[in-house]
């Protein structure tokens, strides 16, 4: 079964087409990855689904039409959006920023379960559990904006750029407790992703964004080592 | 008082473990029951003078609350509170002087203002950040004309007296103490009421849409509704504030919501402490009474002295004057930790790096 | 909770409240909560070597002008007393006058507070400014029995003794204003037609109230057209074209509002009208509006005044503005020529308090009112000829005669009759 499609999206800020036509198939418990230069739409492809940009074209989720929605709505239907720059709240403490993340929800006593699990995703969390988010690490508030999102119980999560700005080894750390994530909750992903290896870790197939347009579209299997993913992490 | 010189005595001695203060049970409700003795008990005992005064902080504690509902927990920007608060305050004196009931005219004086906050905020809301603050500026910029031109129901530039709410014989009371318990009651209803709403689901969605408001859309919570919401919440406690206003000043005229009032209710807002419900108590307290203050020391320099005093109070506590306790325990815990170590001074900076990193977990603990 | 915190509450609500009805019971039996000063025994502010007077007025902000102005003149006028040793009373003791002024700026609200916090150190409030600030906290002055007398509001409402019993307005209302004009022009030979414009509100409707009471059944004065603006308008141009166009030789002017004021003495000129002007005592100063709006193109200016203007060379040699002046400077706090009448005006208070001192033979507030209001034709000094303080006159504020003054390209001049 398909839960996310996208079918020739486009979008624009004001005069500046972004999206000229992207497509885009996730299905249930799958993993995808976007993979693109600067400027070629990977984000926004991430924005036109959770709705946070207008745009043209479908997109369904689940089977129903969720273009136009309001963002609010768009995650009452369980799509939870990792923003680039992670986006916590810096003056609650982590453990407020994963309540806040179970906002929607009403089943307290699973809350309390999914704030452990979320702990023992990112071990790093749980030593900085009554700190301000602010005064966390790059990495540590990347951690915190997955598990934000997780606490939402979502049933897709869009990634943007979870490693930008982190040391390897801390990057390593994140994308191996979303993969973990991934097998142990089967919760469906879009991954935006620089580091093609990075991402070629958690997704099962992805495509290449070129100016607003797929240029290529593949497995993880296949993708790997082709000269065109190469030419898209150039810029060329 | 019992309770108070234990207070002072604890830290020295009890151990870290011991539970503290104001988590043990008995604190718990004997705190509360001991305030509402003292509230019950003071105007039956305090002067006339202090009892008016008394009053009037009630009134300004009000308005600066639901100032800080929309702007302390909310994070948007409103310069016009003191038009709701101007609103209700006509409300209620145009009703009075028709000889309505009484408890109706609370209702409207609550609910006319509401509804002209939800309006505004409908339009306003969907506009970003500064632009909400310009609309609200127009409030009381259109208000006091709108206030001279309706003269019909506004009594025009003369303004509008209404006594009311005589003191029923049978309390016995003078009228500064019947004023201050209607206010004592209206004003602790709504300090209690918005207490639950800004700690309760609300209070949290009002504070992921101060923090962040993309985070929020992903959260699911339409920064738009809570801002709406929080407006129209805003502009009711203002409508209460009106009425009261009439209740103890009984006299309104356009000057009572001229814009400088309000950046006045936004400074007491500040310095009480925003987001705070105790600090919309002390905004209250200041508004009233650092004019009072001034006007003692020298009343050719009220607005000098009143520009000085903010800067000190934002200097010394930028958090606000609800922020005095935290900061009074920072700096014991610091002098405390500076002067142990202080006879081996090998080893200061490490101390004190570590004890001012350590608060930072223990502050948030009454928040949580 | 648990049913023994309730019932514990509950206790402790029952003690509270049985403390509550002990305390109501003894409380604050004996203070008499405010108004009771009957009898013979002396009221607050006042023993028998002083007397203290309250002021709330603006200190700060937009009208922090007049307002300090309010307090300077009455200030110097006592100061000056003082230092001779005091006001003789007419029990027969001599009292300093002290005067305890507190900032209100012009915010109603403030200007109860500082009467609250003053109503009980003070024998009486007085000089005041502003009408909004006057209202809100006349009824709890009446409440209080606690004179709150010559204050500077032109609003009608204080100088009515039936509404208000503790209370008499110093300045001339605004039909005085009116009135005096409409008298003036009245009593001219020739025939006339006036062209009215009013500010919509108290302030408007008053001078056109007293302007026609005075002109009415008077045979030679027709009024030929009649509008209003509001005065949040920022333009009456027109208003000015339509009247214009009346063929009016007489515009009667009632607007408070000195950039208006400015823009219609040029929109006149520039569609070639050029009747004779009346001009409310506030917004015809000759140099920030006269000249300005090229007022010597129209054969007259008139306005109307009761004090003597320090500034004007006629009254440098004067013997009252010397006196005036000095002491302005010495006990007033007020170095500099006074910027607004309400300097002097507030000098006429404190003459006109000493008159009402001296007639008092308790000291009580009751016996001061009476006495304050039995003044019968006190020229004050600062006053012009023909004006004076009359303070027994139903539905009028102590002073309430005016007199027409014309302008002469510099200042003013009185005139009997209208050219």
């Amino acid at each position: 079964m398909t839960l996310l499609e996208l079918e020739g999206v486009t979008a624009s800020y004001g005069p500046v087409q972004v999206l000229d036509g992207v497509s885009l198939s996730v299905p249930d418990n799958g993993a995808v990855g976007i993979l693109g230069a600067n400027g070629a739409g990977k984000t926004t492809t991430l924005r036109a689904i959770s709705g946070t940009v207008k745009t043209g074209g479908r997109i369904t989720f689940d089977g129903k039409d969720i273009r136009g929605l309001r963002p609010d709505q768009v995650a009452a239907l369980g799509i939870a959006h990792v923003p680039e720059g992670r986006g916590t709240l810096g003056d609650l403490t982590v453990r407020e920023n994963l309540r806040v993340g179970a906002y929607l929800r009403k089943d307290s006593k699973a809350i309390e379960q999914d704030i452990d699990y979320c702990l023992d995703l990112f071990p790093n969390l749980q030593e900085r559990i009554r700190s301000n988010a602010s005064a966390l690490s790059g990495g540590e508030q990347q951690m915190l904006a997955v598990g934000r999102a997780i606490m939402s119980k979502p049933r897709l999560l869009l990634l943007d750029e979870a490693s930008l700005g982190l040391a390897p080894s801390t990057a390593k750390n994140v994308y191996d407790a979303i993969r973990r994530l991934r097998v142990e909750s089967g919760i469906a992903m879009v991954v935006v992703e620089q580091n093609a290896n990075l991402a070629f870790t958690l997704v099962d197939s992805a495509t290449v964004l070129e100016v607003g347009r797929n240029v290529l579209t593949g497995t993880s299997a296949e993708l790997k080592g082709m000269d065109e993913i190469r030419r898209a992490y150039l810029g060329g | 008082m019992a309770s108070a010189s234990s207070v002072s005595s604890a830290p020295a001695s009890s151990a870290p473990s011991a539970p503290p203060f104001r988590q043990r049970p008995w604190v718990r409700w004997a705190l509360p029951l001991l305030l509402l003795v003292v509230l019950v008990v003071a105007p039956l005992v305090l002067s006339e003078g202090v009892n008016e005064t008394l009053a009037r902080i009630g009134v300004f504690a009000v308005a600066v609350l639901g100032l800080n509902v929309v702007m302390g927990y909310t994070g948007q920007v409103s310069l016009g509170q003191i038009f709701f608060l101007g609103v209700g305050a006509y409300v209620t004196a145009y009703g009075v002087q028709n000889d309505w009931n009484i408890v109706g005219v609370f209702a409207l004086a609550c609910l006319i203002p509401a509804v002209a906050g939800l309006l505004v905020a409908l339009a306003a809301a969907r506009l970003g950040g500064l632009a909400i603050a310009m609309v609200t500026i127009a409030l009381p910029i259109v208000g006091v004309p709108l206030a001279k031109r309706l003269s019909e129901f506004t009594g025009g530039s003369q303004g509008l007296s209404a006594r009311f709410a005589e003191t029923p014989e049978w309390t016995g009371l003078y009228d500064d103490q019947w004023q201050l318990y209607v206010v004592l009651v209206i004003g602790g209803l709504v300090f209690v009421l918005t207490r639950a709403l800004v700690r309760g689901k609300y209070g949290r969605a009002f504070a992921i849409v101060r923090g962040n408001e993309n985070v929020a859309s992903s959260m699911g919570i339409s920064p738009y509704r809570y801002k709406v919401l929080a407006f129209t919440i805003a502009s009711l406690i203002g409508g209460v504030s009106g009425f009261l206003y009439m209740l103890v000043i009984q006299y309104t005229s356009p000057e009572t919501m001229s814009f400088g009032h309000s950046i006045e209710l936004l400074a007491a807002m500040v310095i009480g402490g925003a987001g705070s419900i105790v600090g919309s108590l002390l905004g209250g307290a200041y508004y009233v009474l650092i004019p009072e203050l001034t006007n003692q020391v020298d009343p050719n320099l009220t607005s000098l002295l009143q520009g000085a005093i903010l800067l000190v109070v934002l200097f010394l506590l930028p958090g606000g004057l609800a922020s005095l306790p935290r900061a009074l325990t920072r700096g014991r815990r610091r002098t405390r930790v500076g002067r142990g170590p202080a006879a081996t001074p090998s080893t200061p900076s490490s101390t004190t790096g570590s004890a001012t990193a350590e608060p930072a977990p223990t502050e948030r603990q009454g928040h949580a | 909770m648990n049913k023994q915190f309730r019932s514990r509450t509950a206790r402790g609500i029952a003690v509270a409240s049985a403390l509550a009805l002990t305390l109501t019971a003894c409380g604050r039996g004996d203070e008499g909560g405010g108004g009771g000063s009957r009898g013979g025994s002396a009221s607050p502010g006042i023993t028998d070597d002083s007397v203290t007077l309250g002021i709330t007025t603006p200190l700060s902000g937009a009208t922090a002008g007049p307002g300090t102005c309010t307090v300077a003149g009455v200030k110097a006028y006592f100061g000056a007393k003082n230092a001779e040793g005091g006001v003789e009373f007419g029990d027969g003791k001599t009292r300093t006058v002290e005067i305890e002024a507190l900032d209100d700026a012009y915010d109603p609200q403030q200007a109860k507070a500082n009467y609250d916090q003053l109503k009980d150190d003070v024998f009486a409030m007085t000089a005041g400014l502003g009408t909004p600030t006057n209202r809100a906290w006349r009824e709890a002055a009446i409440a209080d029995e606690v004179p709150q007398v010559l204050v500077m509001t032109g609003d009608p409402l204080f100088s009515d003794p039936e509404e208000s019993p503790w209370q008499l307005g110093f300045v001339p209302i605004y039909q005085n204003e009116g009135e005096a004009m409409g008298e003036l022009l009245a009593s001219s030979t020739g025939e006339h037609k006036v062209a009215i414009l009013s500010q919509n509100d108290d302030f408007g409707e008053g001078y056109v109230e007293g302007f026609k009471s005075a002109i009415e059944g008077s045979d030679n004065i027709e009024i030929v057209n009649e509008l209003t603006y509001e005065a949040t308008d920022t333009s009456v141009d027109a208003q000015i074209t339509e009247l214009a166009s009346s063929g009016a030789d007489v515009f009667f002017n009632a607007m408070s509002v000195t950039p208006l004021m400015i823009s219609a003495l040029q929109k006149a000129q520039q569609v070639n009208w050029t009747p004779s002007w009346f001009l409310p005592s506030n917004t015809s100063s000759p140099g920030a509006i006269l000249e300005p709006g090229g007022a010597a193109a129209y054969p007259g200016i008139y306005s109307v005044a009761f004090s003597k203007t320090p500034a004007a060379p006629a009254f440098a040699d004067n013997e009252d503005v010397q006196t005036y002046l000095a002491a302005l400077k010495e006990h007033g706090d007020y170095p500099d020529p006074p910027a607004f009448p309400h300097c002097q005006w507030s000098w006429m208070v404190g003459a006109t308090l000493e008159q009402a001192f001296a007639e008092m033979t308790e000291p009580t507030r009751e016996n001061f009112m009476e006495a304050l209001r039995s003044i019968e034709g006190f020229e004050a000094p600062l006053m012009l000829p023909d004006t004076s303080v009359s303070t027994g006159e139903d539905g009028q504020p102590a002073v309430s005669t005016v007199v027409v003054q014309k302008y002469n390209g510099k200042g003013y001049d009185t005139v009997e009759t209208f050219e």
